[in-house]
């Protein structure tokens, strides 16, 4: 009896001391290995520098997944210290949950914040005018194509200047090789890519470049998107863009990892990480020499112009409620740092927001990211504000209608608008 | 008096005992139920401004539910479901392998194994094992299969969503089906049969007059638990499908997944769920009264 007395104190004793032990442990969520290993320095850092010890969480991909645990713990006040925001869609909801500490001052008097492209530092200010995210990476997209296809089939490789232009050159890939021209990520299964890689392309050219107006509300009726839900419509009518993948399950398996390096999809949308991730040294299926072979346009505005789409890749934010903001804080300013960036650019494949990346030799390395990194101020981007991960969804439900060719572009508009005003209600769209 | 104290004693005793499971019923089913009914009447959500002062809205999740034709549809889906696969595939299939196998056959123990397989499988495993055998391409396992026969490879879960979900919850299912109706056989004396056979009844007159009736409390019993269990599948038709393409395999448990983890709408997909509760239970009384069991 005294021994189980004595036993049970030294357990309790013990489980005292390791509690105190790991008093200063902040827990960060992290998903996909390659984003675990692009953080594993940045993480020995922190605990060097700030004495503490790091717990990685790994959640599950893919995003979509990935958000609902985040939102669902964020909810319950168990989420961890610091986590990525896999779309920025998600950022304002957010920040008007009350899930997210303000970053302003820290990030103001930061010292890599001197250096961020423009671009990163407009997309990371919230509709409330302050600052919740370090936008410590940049999602640069394009139209990536084919080129050693189209040259095969006699087909011109110059930029096309309209989005005419761009449906009549997938339609001509068509006639010529058989393969399909075009292909905009759409549908549910895509979760937010729907929106963030493929209607976000075509609506910053339309001729309702927003979906905001100034109050704040969402302009989701503007000739634009119906505009925009038309191209989809020729494309999917005309057999341009394979739809039966798209409704799978994963629907980016097909197109992306076979289809493309296998030349039967011609040109496809996508970000600075095709070069790395999905078709390059990274790649399960490489294409060979991979920034000759696969060119890039930008994507044409409806009647001229181009556009090259700037986005936050999954920035990183602090929990409101965590246990140690201001340690958390400290940590997040390490994430900035232009080492995690280069870490990151050589793993996954997105652009450093700063511009000091240039000159780290590291970064020079990677030479199918550095032209792209030179140009990356010029990125455009949609504003955000509060309902934008709701639109994202109502995009992805009204795509995947006019993949299963159940409507025209107004109906998929109508999904659209019909989805967001059931879901946030009517005086939030304008 | 003497005894009256100590049935009073047992009683206290018993109740003690079950206090337990009192407890953890109470707060793991009774706690969560009546606070899905108050989430329901709030504009409770994961994100957004509701999320940080959610407010009470009272019946107005209910209005939008009615008039929603997505939440109609997912009861409809919800309907073929049961019916396909509960009622029909699980019962006729389960039927037939609980008198297959009561007769004297050889390796009888293997095919009960064969049979009893698909319960070995979590319901999210047995989903991502049909998906490669119901993949699109001529690679796929199904697309050879009848390719063999002459039939072209097609994408199986797009172009018959429904059916493909039906099929994999009745092979799932089939053996629980099984069990219970082969319980239900067992319970019907033998001499009935020889009685019958002696009068010069058909197999098909035995069945219809003897097997049947007299396993009717056990169909109904099996019914209730089938069709209750079956309305709540969500992991096998998650995995395999997601509620999609287009809406044509959200059943009512995706319905509710999707509002509420997808749309971050917690106090809808409440709405939706207590509907669905309701549902339940009056399909649960309809069957109870049926099994004329006293409640």
């Amino acid at each position: 009896m005294k021994k189980t007395v004595i036993g049970g104190l030294c357990a309790i004793l013990l489980s005292a001391v390791s509690t105190l032990a790991h008093a200063e442990t902040i827990r960060i969520a992290n998903h996909g290995q390659a984003g675990i290993d692009a953080m594993k320095s940045t993480v020995e850092r922190i605990e060097k520098k700030y004495g503490v010890t790091v717990e990685v969480v790994e959640y599950p991909a893919p995003d979509k997944d990935y958000l609902t645990k985040l939102l669902t713990e964020l909810g319950a006040g168990n989420a961890p210290d610091l986590f990525s925001i896999p779309t920025t869609a998600a950022v304002a909801d957010m920040v008007e949950a009350g899930y997210l500490a303000p970053v302003t001052t820290e990030f103001k008097a930061w010292d890599g914040y001197a250096n961020l492209y423009d671009v990163a530092k407009q997309l990371a200010v919230s509709p409330d005018g302050e600052t919740y995210v370090m936008p410590f990476m940049l999602g640069i997209q394009e139209i990536y194509y084919r080129k050693d296809v189209l040259e095969k089939a006699g087909i011109s490789t110059e930029q096309p200047k309209t989005w005419q232009e761009l449906l009549d050159r997938a339609a001509e890939v068509k006639q010529k090789t058989g393969s399909y021209g075009l292909l905009f990520p759409a549908g549910v299964s895509w979760g937010s890519g729907a929106f963030d890689e493929g209607f976000q392309h075509l609506i910053v050219g339309s001729k309702t470049p927003q979906l905001v107006d100034a109050d704040g509300k969402l302009d989701l009726n503007g000739e634009g998107v119906k505009d925009v839900f038309n191209v989809y419509k020729t494309l999917i009518d005309k057999d341009l863009m394979p739809v039966q993948p798209l409704l799978g399950p994963e629907p980016w398996v097909v197109p992306k990892y076979e289809m493309f390096p296998a030349g039967k999809l011609a040109a496809t949308t996508c970000g600075s990480w095709c070069y790395i991730f999905d078709w390059g040294r990274e790649s399960k299926n490489p294409i060979p020499d991979v920034t000759k072979i696969v060119g890039t346009w930008t994507v044409p505005g409806q009647s001229g112009g181009q556009y090259v789409l700037a986005n936050l890749a999954a920035p990183w934010a602090v929990n409101s409620k965590s246990a140690n903001v201001e340690l958390a804080k400290k940590a997040l300013m390490e994430i900035g740092s232009v080492a995690t960036q280069v870490s990151y650019a050589a793993r996954i494949g997105n652009i450093p927001a700063s511009k000091d990346a240039a000159k780290d030799p590291e970064f020079q390395k990677l030479t199918e990211l550095v032209p792209i990194h030179a140009a990356a101020g010029n990125g455009v981007f949609l504003k955000q504000a509060s309902g934008f991960g709701t639109v994202a969804e109502g995009v992805a439900r009204a795509t995947e209608a006019l993949l299963r060719k159940e409507t025209d572009a107004a109906g998929a508009q109508k999904i659209l608008v019909d989805y967001v005003k059931e879901t946030l209600g009517d005086d939030m769209v304008k | 008096m003497a005894r009256n104290s100590h049935e009073k004693r047992t009683e206290r005793q018993l109740l003690l005992v079950l206090l337990p499971s009192l407890i953890l019923l109470l707060a793991f089913v009774i706690y969560p139920a009546l606070y899905s009914v108050y989430l329901s009447f709030t504009n409770e959500a994961l994100t957004g401004a509701a999320a940080l002062r959610p407010r009470f809205v009272g019946i107005r999740n209910y209005v939008r539910l009615f008039n929603d034709a997505k939440f109609w549809n997912s009861l409809f889906v919800t309907f073929v479901f049961v019916m396909g696969s509960a009622v029909i595939g699980q019962f006729v299939l389960g039927l037939i392998s609980a008198m297959a196998l009561r007769r004297p056959i050889r390796f009888r123990q293997f095919f009960s194994s064969i049979i009893l397989l698909p319960n070995a499988a979590p319901e999210v495993v047995a989903g991502f094992m049909w998906i490669s055998m119901l993949a699109g391409g001529e690679h796929a396992t199904l697309s050879r299969i009848v390719a063999f026969f002459g039939i072209d490879p097609a994408d199986w879960l797009n172009a018959f969503p429904l059916s493909m979900i039906i099929i994999v919850n009745t092979w799932r299912g089939i053996a629980t089906a099984m069990i219970l109706l082969t319980a239900g056989l067992s319970t019907i004396p033998s001499e009935i049969y020889e009685a019958a056979r002696m009068d010069g009844a058909t197999p098909s007159q035995m069945f219809r007059r003897i097997t049947l009736p007299l396993m009717m409390p056990t169909i109904l019993l099996y019914m209730l638990i089938s069709a209750v269990s079956t309305i709540a599948v969500f992991g096998l038709v998650y995995a395999l499908t997601r509620g999609g393409p287009g809406g044509a395999t959200e059943v009512v448990s995706i319905y509710i997944y999707n509002q509420s983890f997808t749309a971050f709408q917690l106090g809808y997909g409440a709405a939706v769920a207590v509907v669905a509760l309701i549902i339940s239970l009056i399909l649960g009384i309809g069957y109870v009264r049926a099994m004329k069991v006293e409640v």
